[in-house]
C-alpha cells in the first residue's frame, strides 16, 4: 500500500528525539498526582472511583488537546522548509503517507492510555486498594476513550495538513476543547461533540458519587456508533483533501 | 525608534498568519460559549442569577478567563515565533542594522498587544452579550467588565513573557506548548494555591476584590524580570 510501512518507519524516526516523550508522560504524571491527592477511603468500588477522579482531567482536557498536538507535530517537519515536496517525490503514494501519519498519531494516544493504566495501578497500589481490579469496566473505558479519539485525531490531522502553521490547528483544537467543561453537562449535545467524546467514553457514570451527570450515563454502544460514524466521515474528508492538495 | 520600526514590520509580517484570527476566535469563542450556555437554558440561568444578572454573567465568563489567557499566551507566542522559525529567517532578520534587543522587544510587545486586543474584545463583547440577553442597559457595570478581562491579563503577564521567551529561542515548540498547556490546566485549581504562586494571580486579581494590587503588581514586576532575563538570553544566543 504505497510504501505504508516504510513511511511508518520514517515517521517513527521523526518523532523520536524530540520532546515528544515529555508529552507522553505529561498526562499520566499529572494523573498520578491527582490520584494520590484524592480520597477514596470507604468507596464501594475503589477502582472505579479512582478511574473517575484520575480520568477527569485526563479525558476532559488532555486527550483532546494531545490528539491535536500529535496531529500538528506529525506534520511539522514537512511544513518546515518544503518537506512535503521532498517526501512526496519518493516512491510512495499520498494515501500511504496519510495513513502512516494517522497511525503514528493513534499509536501515540494508545501509549498514553497504557501509561495512564499503569499510573492507575500505581496509585491503587500506593493507596493499598485490596479489592480486585475491575478489568472489564476499566479496560472498556480506557479502550473506549482511545476509540473516541479516532474522529478527533482524524479531524485534527486534516486541519494540520491544511494549515502550514504549527500553532493554528492547535489553537482551533484548544478553543473547542475548553467548552468541554460545559458540553459534558448536556446529554443532548455531548455525544455529538468530538472534543467531549473521549471524556464521555472514559468516565463511567457509576464512577462518580451520585451516579454521574449529563451525558455520562448514555449507553456505551450508542456513543460508539456516533464516534465511528464521525470517524469515517473525518478520515475520508482528510484523505481526499490530502490526495487533491496542491503541494 | 528602533523598536517602533521593528514593531511596525512585525505587524506587517503577521498579516494573514492567523494571529488576529486567533485573537478574535479566542475572545469571541468565550462569549459564544456563554451565549449558548445562557441561550440554551435561559430560564434556569435567569432564575439562578435573578439577584444580579450582570454579576452572574461576569462570574460565568470569568470562570474560563484564566485558562483562556494561559492557552492564548501559549498559542500566540508560538505563532509569533513561528513567523521567523518557519522561514528560517532569524539570520536575515538579525543581519539587519538593528539591535537584538529591539528585535526581541518588538516581538514581546507584539504579543502583549495581541493579547490586549483579545481582552478588549472580551470586555466589549460582554457588554453586547448582556444586552442581547436582555439584562437591561440601565446598570451595566462597565468598570467590573473592564476588570474582568484586564486584571487577569496583568496577572498572566509573567506567563506571556515566559512563553514569548521560550518560543522565540527554541525552534522546537513542543516544550513551550507542553508547558503552557500544563500551566493552563493547573490554573483551573488556582483557588487552592497560596497567593505567592504566579499561577494563581489571574484568578486572584479579579476574585479578591479587596486587594488586586498584589497579584497585579507582582504580575507586572515578574513579567518585566522574565522579559529582561529572556532578552539577556536572546542577545547571547547563537542563531542558525
Amino acid at each position: 500500500m504505497g510504501g505504508y510501512f516504510k513511511i511508518l518507519a520514517s515517521e517513527r524516526l521523526k518523532m523520536s528525539r524530540s520532546f515528544i516523550v515529555l508529552l507522553l508522560l505529561l498526562s499520566p504524571a499529572i494523573s498520578v498526582l491527582v490520584g494520590l491527592m484524592s480520597n477514596i477511603e470507604g468507596a464501594d468500588r475503589p477502582w472505579l472511583v479512582l478511574l473517575g477522579t484520575m480520568g477527569m482531567l485526563h479525558a476532559l482536557l488532555f486527550l483532546p488537546i494531545l490528539s491535536g498536538i500529535f496531529a500538528a507535530f506529525i506534520c511539522r517537519y514537512e511544513h518546515n522548509g518544503g518537506g512535503w515536496k521532498q517526501l512526496l517525490v519518493l516512491p510512495v503514494t499520498r494515501t500511504g503517507v496519510y495513513f502512516a501519519k494517522y497511525t503514528v498519531v493513534m499509536v501515540m494516544l494508545a501509549i498514553i492510555q497504557l501509561l495512564f493504566l499503569g499510573a492507575m495501578l500505581l496509585v491503587g497500589t500506593v493507596k493499598g486498594i485490596d479489592a480486585p481490579v475491575d478489568w472489564e469496566i476499566i479496560g472498556r473505558c480506557l479502550a473506549g476513550g482511545w476509540v473516541a479519539c479516532l474522529p478527533l485525531a482524524a479531524l485534527q490531522l486534516a486541519v494540520s495538513l491544511m494549515w502550514s502553521s504549527f500553532a493554528a490547528p492547535l489553537a482551533l483544537n484548544v478553543v473547542f476543547t475548553i467548552p468541554n467543561m460545559l458540553v459534558v453537562n448536556s446529554a443532548q449535545f455531548g455525544p455529538y461533540y468530538p472534543w467531549a467524546q473521549p471524556f464521555i467514553a472514559t468516565v463511567p457514570g457509576q464512577a462518580m458519587e451520585g451516579g454521574g451527570f449529563g451525558a455520562m450515563n448514555l449507553p456505551f454502544e450508542n456513543l460508539m456508533i456516533t464516534v465511528l460514524g464521525s470517524f469515517v466521515v473525518f478520515l475520508i474528508f482528510g484523505w481526499t483533501y490530502f490526495k487533491m492538495k496542491e503541494i | 525608534m528602533m523598536v517602533g520600526k521593528a514593531l511596525s514590520s512585525d505587524f506587517l509580517k503577521i498579516r494573514r498568519k492567523g494571529i488576529w484570527f486567533l485573537v478574535f476566535l479566542g475572545s469571541v469563542g468565550l462569549l459564544a460559549m456563554q451565549a449558548l450556555n445562557f441561550g440554551l437554558r435561559y430560564d434556569y440561568m435567569i432564575d439562578q442569577y435573578k439577584a444580579d444578572l450582570w454579576k452572574g454573567l461576569i462570574g460565568e465568563i470569568f470562570s474560563f478567563v484564566p485558562i483562556a489567557l494561559y492557552l492564548g499566551a501559549t498559542l500566540i507566542s508560538s505563532q509569533i515565533a513561528n513567523v521567523e522559525h518557519q522561514n528560517n529567517s532569524w539570520k536575515q532578520l538579525l543581519a539587519l542594522p538593528i539591535s537584538r534587543a529591539s528585535v526581541f522587544t518588538a516581538k514581546v510587545l507584539l504579543g502583549f498587544i495581541a493579547m490586549g486586543v483579545a481582552c478588549l474584545i472580551l470586555s466589549a463583547g460582554t457588554v453586547v452579550l448582556g444586552i442581547l440577553l436582555k439584562f437591561g442597559t440601565d446598570d451595566i457595570p462597565y468598570l467590573t467588565i473592564l476588570k474582568l478581562s484586564f486584571l487577569p491579563y496583568l496577572g498572566a503577564l509573567p506567563m506571556l513573557a515566559l512563553q514569548l521567551w521560550l518560543s522565540l529561542t527554541l525552534k522546537n515548540q513542543a516544550l513551550p506548548i507542553t508547558l503552557g498547556i500544563t500551566a493552563a490546566i493547573a490554573s483551573m485549581f488556582a483557588a487552592n494555591y497560596p497567593e505567592f504562586i504566579p499561577l494563581s494571580w489571574p484568578f486572584l486579581s479579579f476574585i479578591s476584590e479587596a486587594k488586586p494590587a498584589l497579584p497585579v503588581g507582582a504580575g507586572i514586576i515578574l513579567a518585566f524580570v522574565v522579559y529582561m532575563v529572556g532578552m539577556g538570553h536572546f542577545r547571547g544566543k547563537d542563531v542558525n
